[in-house]
């Protein structure tokens, strides 16, 4: 998506970029190697930052909350700071989505001193992509108010039940707000709610913001040019260390079996039926067998994760409860070894790679497991695999439950 | 009544078989001779489609045939014109048979032989026993040929690394080429030997200049071939050079059975010559003059393949990029073409169809007329192979955006080729001097209804129909007026 | 010379073999079982790599104890190789190299007596970054992973399933299951959620026919030919209590834990729970209104 796009925008097109900054020759002259570095350290500095087993708030709430004032139309973003904040955030929710499945999600813009809610809470991404494509649309003006935006999700999250994790993420491009009353008194209830604030100014530091940020425990950032931007936003993609606040709960929770369109002859054969996602689109309202019914009052949906509309009972499959789990273990950080090219090495051990003093600086080693792997893999094992292939190579270090 | 209208094609395109056209035009008998060397049939599976590849893994270790019906069966229902393909391909190259079942029912079993030397290329003689026991038991037993190029023998002592042999095979490929354009740097490397010159000759490539005292010359087909990628090249010249093979008194299945096992050797590895036959030690210095196997002496007594003779039996869709030469062509809206390249073959092969304007060291630089273009059509190259030759030489830079060469400047070539086919031929058998109109209308439409009808015309009742429906129609005509007479 | 054809030109199959299969109960009876095996997954891979010239292949193997990378050797000596006996060198460089990887892992835990599950997730996490690998360095690679197990039930290993599973459905992998022992549910979710085709050959003998038949076409491909159907895939949770089946259980909201009854204190994190709050008995009325 986003991403793909990056690499075919013509120069002039891209973002404010200062890259020649950061970037240092290596022995040999060459660039490469240290933009490539720049990169990994990055990479690696934020999982060293991540604790493991620290309480997070699993089950989140969160609130996007999206300026669309007169400023969003500046182009120091190329395009324009509102295209290239709604493009991100579509990447963005898709990622939220895939790593936080159990999750719910609300969008709200803000304009002409109003705020305005373009898809309220719900757990469907499609459902958010879809409003997301309106705003596009949408002509900025006026002024944004920061105080409006925040009460009106304020109102939604405070009837959460109270394991919930509640968020709000502010993407501001303006300077300013036009608030009704004082905005400080907004923050107290906030706080008061246990609601976390993170904003991400597009223009620069105000002290409004920072201070909101603060009081709530999120975190403020201002974006350097796209590519920070889309870090700052996945960032959020990592559910936040659960509140002190945050009551832990056990929650009823529904595992459907799948029920195929195939009709059997045996008796419990599925009846014809209209799910109960798409009732309120007349145009998508089909009959069928197939689906997902809900253990509790047996009304059928088409896909999962949803919040049972009847009975309220949230209903997930096993997988998508498996998906959060590695937020849960992260894989412990491997050691950083320098390479010698006169040892003898043995081949990175997940990928055979066998090591070049070229393109080898450093070399990973396993705390638990003690198998050295190499650059890619390093990466890769921490931020996708979510599991050590050292460790589960061997019944001592296979389980990851302690 | 009827008389056989025959034009002759107007503009010869020389047609590269792939090596399944190839095995195709075989005889039966040479195929299964064919099929008695593991590599071929290697080669061959490897060409087959993708689904018939499964059909013949499928079959390969069932030992009965099986019904026709339940062979179907394995393609879903919505593929069922694949099938058919399948079932065609796998029929003429003579990899299953037919057999009768009991019941009236028709069957399908492997080729023996093919089956058997695909289980030794698959698994090696040895193992055989151990397979067979997993699949099916007791059956019976078969050791194959083994490999030719087997022989076990001492390391090289100067061994040949890969850069080496592909600078090698290029060179003396070029060579050839060079020869045929007939550039400057021809008297320097010595031109190529008597016999490569009868094999281009044979083939059509060149031909003798009667006035100029035998010297030979490029002829149409020549220059279409000279536009063809490299592997393309190099099969078209060796289905060429197979043909005479026989003539030289050589056995055609001993060739390509080596010319396959070549195909699936390493490249910079050297394999020994011990073993080998008279004639296929001719056969092996006319490849090593190709430049499709090195050797550092005639009786050297091992032999190195090249790539060239690696991407023979590859498969399709291996014809892509050579990686070793990056592209050198740089094709601008204005028509104008750069070629950053020193080698006088590249841009001898330039100038075939643009109209140089000028040449610098590393450059040359020419611009695409219609008076250039045409006169290459003239010469029978297709706009295609135009299109296609710029497309393949294009320069790393042109490859970063989509369409590699300009749209503009592809449409004007195919444009330029237009105008020069206003007129379409075809074969055809003509019917005239009909008695009455009925009898003419009669035919008329039957010919329509066979989908045969070219051309017709009521005024002068004239019929034309297509070589392949002639004797349909003639049949019908018969039983028509014998009919009509009683 | 189709373009089209490009696209479609290498393949790159990781086959992860179970070599605790001779330990597996259904297979005890039968000792010359595991072998044939062994042959019938050689034979499979010289399939593969009989397609097309461009595939490419992998073999890692797992036992109770390790998981050991079989094929490619990273720095494979090739010089003493030659055409042998009318089989194609590379596909003799193959099988000599299986079976002596294979022959010198099963002498090294001949001697241990474990009775574990096999380290099914640690070979297929080993694959995965072989496939990311070879993925980088070619794009336009399919890539697949074949998995040939008798043990597919691995309690311990839960989590790493799941994580290879997503990991391979990012990846654009498809896991294929080759079950020669009991059913496996957790094999079913891992080739549901990738797209890959789960089989259990009814007998164990003549597999190498089973293999040929079910996993040695491609993915595009395999909606042209006629395959087994996809299992139905039981997708309900089990509890992290008594390991049983539920359709309706508590989820600890700090990790996610499944628990079948309430419980004061989670078996996990360790989380205190207040008694049950407003929520769960909610719904219980509601239900009873609906009644």
């Amino acid at each position: 998506m986003a991403a793909e796009d990056d690499g075919k925008e013509y120069r002039w097109e891209t973002g404010y970029e200062k890259t020649w900054e950061a970037i240092k020759e290596d022995d040999d002259g060459l660039l490469d190697g240290s933009v490539a570095e720049i990169i990994q350290k990055a990479k690696r500095k934020r999982m060293l930052e991540r604790k493991s087993n620290a309480r997070l708030g699993m089950m989140r709430h969160i609130f996007v909350v999206i300026d669309l004032s007169e400023c969003m139309a500046d182009q120091d973003l190329k395009p324009t700071r509102q295209i290239c904040t709604i493009k991100l955030l579509n990447a963005f929710i898709e990622e939220f989505f895939d790593q936080n499945p159990i999750s719910q999600m609300g969008i709200i813009v803000m304009k002409n001193k109003r705020a305005e809610k373009v898809s309220d809470l719900t757990g469907t991404a499609k459902k958010h992509i879809k409003a997301l494509h309106q705003v596009e649309s949408m002509p900025c003006g006026g002024e944004p108010s920061l105080q409006n935006a925040l009460e009106m999700a304020m109102r939604s999250l405070k009837m959460l039940p109270s394991h919930a994790s509640r968020e709000i993420l502010i993407i501001l491009g303006s300077l300013t707000t036009c608030d009704p009353g004082d905005i400080n008194q907004t923050i107290n209830e906030l706080k008061e709610h246990v609601i976390q604030c993170s904003l991400i100014s597009l223009a620069g530091e105000v002290h409004i913001c920072k201070a909101l940020a603060k009081a709530t425990g999120g975190q403020f950032g201002v974006v350097l040019d796209d590519a920070h931007f889309k870090d700052l936003l996945l960032l959020h993609v990592e559910p936040p260390p659960a509140a002190a606040k945050l009551e832990p709960a056990l929650i009823k929770m529904g595992f459907p079996h799948h029920v195929t369109g195939a009709v059997g002859q045996s008796k419990d054969a599925p009846m014809l039926a209209i799910c109960m996602c798409h009732l309120d689109v007349p145009s998508e309202c089909k009959l069928s067998a197939g689906g997902y019914f809900c253990p509790q009052c047996n009304s059928k949906y088409c896909e999962l994760p949803v919040e049972c509309k009847a009975c309220g009972l949230t209903l997930a499959s096993a997988p998508h409860l498996a998906r959060s789990y590695h937020h849960l273990f992260p894989v412990a950080p491997f050691a950083e070894l320098p390479f010698n090219a006169g040892d003898k090495n043995d081949p990175c051990y997940s990928c055979q790679r066998s090591y070049s003093a070229s393109k080898d600086k450093n070399i990973y080693k396993c705390g638990r497991c003690l198998q050295i792997f190499c650059v890619d893999c390093d990466i890769f094992v921490h931020e996708t695999l979510h599991m050590c292939p050292g460790c589960a190579s061997h019944p001592s270090t296979t389980s990851q439950l302690k | 009544m009827d008389e056989l209208v025959k034009k002759t094609p107007k503009d010869k395109k020389i047609n590269c078989k792939n090596l399944h056209d190839y095995l195709k035009t075989l005889t039966p008998d040479v195929l299964d001779r064919l099929y008695n060397h593991p590599a071929t049939c290697l080669a061959v599976f490897r060409e087959l489609p993708d689904i018939a590849k499964h059909y013949v893994l499928r079959l390969l270790f069932v030992e009965q045939s099986l019904p026709q019906e339940v062979v179907a069966s394995w393609v879903s229902q919505a593929y069922s014109k694949e099938l058919l393909e399948v079932v065609g391909v796998l029929s003429e190259l003579r990899v299953w048979q037919e057999t009768s079942l009991t019941g009236g029912l028709v069957g399908r079993i492997l080729n023996p032989t093919f089956k058997k030397n695909m289980k030794i290329a698959m698994n090696g003689g040895q193992d055989l026993k151990k397979m067979f026991s997993i699949c099916y038991k007791a059956i019976l037993m078969f050791r194959g040929k083994p490999w030719s190029l087997s022989a076990q023998m001492e390391a090289d002592a100067k061994p040949r690394d890969i850069p080496f042999l592909d600078k090698y095979a290029s060179e003396r490929w070029e060579c050839v080429l060079h020869y045929m354009v007939g550039s400057q740097q021809q008297q320097q490397e010595g031109g190529i030997s008597a016999d490569a010159v009868r094999i281009l000759l044979h083939a059509g490539l060149m031909k003798r200049d009667e006035e100029d005292g035998g010297s030979t010359c490029i002829t149409k087909e020549g220059f279409q071939f000279l536009l063809l990628d490299t592997p393309a090249q190099v099969w078209y010249f060796l289905l060429q050079y197979l043909d005479t093979v026989e003539s030289r008194g050589m056995d055609l299945v001993s060739c390509l059975a080596f010319l396959f096992q070549l195909s699936f050797s390493t490249l910079g590895k050297d394999y020994s010559t011990e073993g080998m036959s008279e004639s296929l030690l001719v056969f092996l210095q006319h490849l090593r003059e190709f430049g499709l196997v090195y050797q550092r002496k005639r009786k050297a007594g091992r032999f190195y393949p090249t790539r060239l003779a690696l991407d023979i039996a590859s498969g399709k869709g291996n014809v892509a990029r050579n990686s070793s030469h990056p592209g050198f062509i740089v094709v601008e809206t204005n028509y104008r073409v750069y070629a950053y390249t020193e080698n006088n073959l590249q841009v001898a092969l330039l100038g075939i169809f643009t109209e140089l304007l000028l040449r610098l060291p590393n450059l040359a630089v020419g611009v695409l007329t219609r008076d250039s273009v045409r006169q290459a059509l003239r010469s029978g190259i297709t706009a295609k192979q135009i299109i296609d030759f710029l497309r393949q030489h294009a320069h790393p830079e042109m490859l970063k955006e989509p369409p590699t060469l300009p749209l503009t400047i592809v449409d004007q070539i195919q444009l330029w080729e237009n105008e020069r086919e206003r007129f379409t031929d075809s074969e055809g058998v003509l019917y005239n001097q009909f008695l009455s109109q009925s009898d003419y209308a009669v035919l008329r439409d039957h010919a329509k209804t066979l989908d045969v009808l070219i051309w017709s015309n009521d005024q002068r009742r004239t019929v034309v129909v297509t070589k392949e429906g002639h004797e349909e129609v003639r049949k019908f005509w018969k039983r028509f007026s014998k009919g009509s007479n009683m | 010379m189709d373009t089209s054809e490009d696209l479609t030109e290498s393949s790159l199959l990781v086959v992860v073999l179970d070599v605790g299969l001779s330990r597996a109960t259904t297979l005890r009876n039968d000792p010359a079982l595991a072998g044939q095996v062994l042959e019938a997954v050689i034979a499979f891979s010289n399939a593969h790599m009989m397609m097309r010239l461009k595939n490419l292949l992998a073999l890692v193997a797992c036992d109770t104890e390790t998981t050991e990378w079989i094929y490619p050797e990273s720095k494979a000596d090739m010089s003493d190789l030659r055409q042998q006996d009318g089989q194609h060198e590379l596909f003799n460089e193959l099988e000599r190299t299986v079976r002596r990887k294979i022959a010198q892992l099963l002498k090294r835990s001949a001697g241990s007596n474990s009775k574990g599950e096999s380290m099914l997730s640690g070979a297929l996490g080993r694959a995965l970054c072989y496939v990311h690998r070879m993925q980088q360095e070619e794009r336009q690679l399919n890539a697949r992973v074949l998995v040939v197990t008798a043990n597919g039930q691995s309690v311990s290993q839960y989590m790493n399933f799941m994580n290879v599973f997503f990991t391979a459905q990012k990846q654009n992998v498809l896991i294929d299951v080759c079950c020669l022992g009991p059913e496996s549910s957790l094999l079913q979710q891992g080739c549901d959620i990738t797209g890959g085709q789960y089989f259990r050959p009814p007998q164990p003998q003549g597999l190498l026919q089973y293999l040929l038949w079910v996993f040695l076409p491609e993915p595009l491909l395999r909606n042209k030919l006629a395959l087994p159907p996809r299992v139905k895939v039981d997708y309900r949770a089990a509890c992290f209590c008594h390991r049983e089946l539920v359709d309706i259980g508590f989820v600890c909201s700090v990790c996610l834990s499944i628990v079948c009854k309430f419980s004061p204190i989670c078996t996990t994190c360790h989380t205190l729970f207040k008694t049950p709050g407003t929520l769960p008995i909610k719904p219980k009325r509601k239900k009873a209104k609906l009644v």
